[in-house]
């Protein structure tokens, strides 16, 4: 007698036990936030070891950049030394290694120091002040940019060959060939000297002096007001890019297979639209995004220079040029932190758009 | 087989724009697709079937367009419509709840983004159908069509293997009970296992649900197996039409028996095997008379200077050819 219970052959194959989603989705995720987490801090090392070397090689120090600055002031050198020794708690004949691993040790206790040049003035306080404009101003601009050239790319493809599209196609292609500090410097020679739409010397800083900060419509509208040059710089520099991206996206999703037969079924043509088209067109689009959020902090450095906007592009640039080692160590870190953290949320993003990849990583673990 | 036409073709004729100038892909078409009715369409790439398929529910690329004709289609109350004659809005209305479509490209015809259930929900939304309504009836077709059901509903379509996006593609296009469908190669894409399986698969809903196909297709032994009436297409024409058996043993167009000619049967050996001479017709500028006629071995005179018109031989078989009786003696011959 056999005792292999008989199976009709009707009955499916029963499916490998799965076990569920939420428990799945919580062994994944953290496999993978260790995972993640363990990288980001290994490049964000790497990156501060290298540029804190990398910028020591620079010609100069900040002492000697400052004796240069009191011998031109007709101080004899010595006199000058001291004086610059003096200034700054910093001495540049420390050894390489001992000033690294001092800094490695400070910075395990989150502590970036204090500037060099600035002499009591803590870096990380410098960082929490000019930082937000940076945020507000190049992050507002990337917004504002991206979701315009999304919409526009969009249209554009929906309507290609059309007046509407060659024009904005032209359009787009110039400004994407321009760099970004030209643009600034476009709209202050052109809408600043020559047009005299506003007086540039009223738009330097972030906010009009003597207006208390506050939730005031006041202070809002100033802020509104020195943000609209940067922005509008942003804006213009990025845009191209974006609805040129958005409409070869959004051509090719066109041609798929899958919109065909969403409208062979009667789909209503704003449901084809938004599930079908844009989601598809939008996925490469989302990685750019992601990263570009990454550069925000860096991206700006001309920019700001030329508005004089009080942001951490600004500084970044007087620091290199005051060789204040302490301040670029603790922007390039912010940098660093920021784009090491925007590609962590381009793969969550993706992952979440993207059923093909989520899988692929469930696959692997 | 009811004697009711559920869709009456008329003249139709299909254009595309190309650089060239006008490419007349379909010309003045005509027949009539029964209730329960499966016709095949064969004939060569590039002869029109696809574009007429296309046609029939106003899906066409936009840089063509139908110049003349009606389509008219019986609704389930007996109300007739013009399909051609539909506004965007009852268009899209009677679209897959009528007449609905399995698309050749079984691999991508499915949003990789959405799952499969969506796909039904936005499907069943669009034409009113409630969501509990629509699943059950999905999880019905799909157990129809030897899927696991719950598994391929809640699945995204990469998780599913070629075959079974086929079928899953096939059971969507029945979820709105439409009277006919219509199949462009929906076995082309797959090995010949699944093909065998899906062919199953058709035949046993169409018997379950009563359903009339028109079925494009170039493979000669699927269109016999599955088809009641066969029609042959040539250069945008039906040249041949009629019953399966009529037109694949005692065909009376030139070209229908070269196709035939050309396919491998198992009963004869491959030296039998005959390639058609010659390319397709240009299209633009067709040659006079029958367009078949350079590449025809019954050509006479008569047929350089005159187009045979579509003409009834015996019950039921259409051929347009001015040598039928001709070729059906040779097919006669040949194939005795």
């Amino acid at each position: 007698m056999s005792t292999v219970p008989a199976q009709s052959p009707t009955t499916p194959v029963p499916m490998a036990v799965i076990k569920p989603w939420h428990t799945r989705l919580r062994e994944r995720l953290f496999g993978y936030a260790i995972r993640v987490i363990l990288q980001g801090l290994i490049t964000v090392w790497a990156v501060t070891t290298f540029t804190f070397f990398l910028i020591r090689l620079m010609p100069g120090n900040p002492v000697d950049i400052k004796i240069d600055q009191l011998m031109q002031q007709g101080i004899p050198y010595e006199i000058a030394r001291n004086q610059a020794m003096g200034l700054f708690a910093f001495n540049p004949d420390e050894p390489l290694p001992v000033q690294y691993l001092a800094y490695l040790g400070n910075l395990l206790r989150f502590d970036l120091g204090n500037s060099i040049t600035n002499p009591g003035v803590r870096v990380i306080d410098q960082i929490a002040a000019f930082l937000p404009w940076t945020l507000f101003s190049v992050g507002s601009g990337l917004l504002i940019s991206f979701a315009l050239g999304v919409t526009l790319g969009t249209a554009m493809a929906y309507w290609r060959g059309s007046v509407f599209d060659n024009v904005l196609t032209a359009i787009a292609s110039i400004l994407y060939g321009i760099p970004d500090y030209i643009i600034a410097l476009l709209l202050l020679i052109v809408g600043g000297v020559q047009l005299r739409l506003f007086q540039i010397g009223e738009l330097r800083g972030a906010v009009d002096p003597g207006i208390a900060p506050g939730l005031t419509l006041e202070y809002i509208g100033s802020v509104l007001k020195h943000a609209l040059l940067p922005v509008s710089t942003y804006v213009l520099a990025s845009v191209g890019g974006w609805i040129l991206t958005m409409k070869s996206s959004t051509i090719a999703t066109l041609g798929e297979d899958y919109i065909a037969v969403a409208k062979a079924r009667g789909l209503p043509e704003r449901r084809i639209l938004t599930a079908y088209v844009a989601r598809n067109a939008m996925l490469p689009l989302v990685t750019r995004l992601a990263i570009s959020i990454g550069f925000v902090v860096g991206g700006s450095v001309i920019v700001e220079e030329l508005f004089q906007y009080p942001g951490l592009g600004r500084s970044l640039l007087r620091a290199i040029n005051s060789r204040d080692y302490t301040t670029m160590q603790g922007i390039f870190l912010v940098i660093s932190i920021s784009v090491v953290v925007s590609n962590m949320l381009a793969d969550l993003m993706m992952g979440w758009l993207d059923p093909r990849i989520r899988l692929g990583k469930g696959h692997r673990d | 087989m009811a004697e009711r036409p559920v869709l009456q073709v008329r003249n139709v004729s299909i254009s595309y724009l190309a650089r060239r100038g006008r490419v007349r892909a379909v010309s003045d078409v005509s027949f009539d697709l029964h209730e329960g009715e499966t016709l095949a369409l064969i004939g060569e790439s590039g002869c029109g079937k696809s574009t007429l398929n296309l046609g029939l529910i106003r899906q066409l690329p936009a840089n063509a367009t139908i110049d003349s004709g009606s389509i008219l289609y019986t609704r389930r109350d007996g109300q007739i419509v013009d399909v051609l004659k539909l506004r965007p809005q009852e268009l899209r209305r009677f679209l897959w709840s009528e007449v609905s479509m399995v698309f050749q490209g079984a691999l991508n015809a499915l949003n990789p983004v959405l799952r499969v259930s969506d796909v039904v929900y936005d499907t069943a939304s669009a034409h009113g159908m409630p969501r509990a309504e629509a699943k059950r009836r999905a999880l019905d077709l799909f157990a129809r069509v030897r899927l696991d059901p719950e598994r391929v509903f809640n699945a995204y379509p990469h998780e599913l293997s070629g075959g079974m996006r086929q079928r899953v593609l096939l059971a969507i296009s029945l979820l709105l009970r439409p009277q006919i469908v219509l199949m462009d190669e929906p076995t082309t894409a797959v090995d010949i296992l699944t093909q065998r399986s899906i062919l199953d698969v058709l035949e046993k809903l169409r018997d379950e649900l009563n359903f009339s196909v028109i079925f494009v297709s170039h493979d000669l032994a699927v269109a016999a197996e599955i088809a009641d009436t066969v029609a042959t297409m040539y250069a945008g024409k039906i040249v041949e039409h009629g019953p399966v058996n009529d037109v694949f043993y005692r065909p009376r167009h030139a070209y229908t028996l070269s196709l035939l000619n050309a396919a491998p049967r198992l009963s004869a050996g491959a030296e039998e095997l005959a390639s058609i001479p010659g390319s397709p017709p240009d299209l633009i500028q067709p040659p006079p008379g029958c367009k078949f006629h350079p590449r025809c071995r019954f050509a006479s005179d008569l047929c350089r200077d005159k187009e045979p018109e579509l003409v009834s031989k015996e019950a039921g078989h259409l051929v347009a050819c001015h040598h039928s009786d001709e070729v059906l003696a040779t097919s006669r011959e040949v194939r005795a």
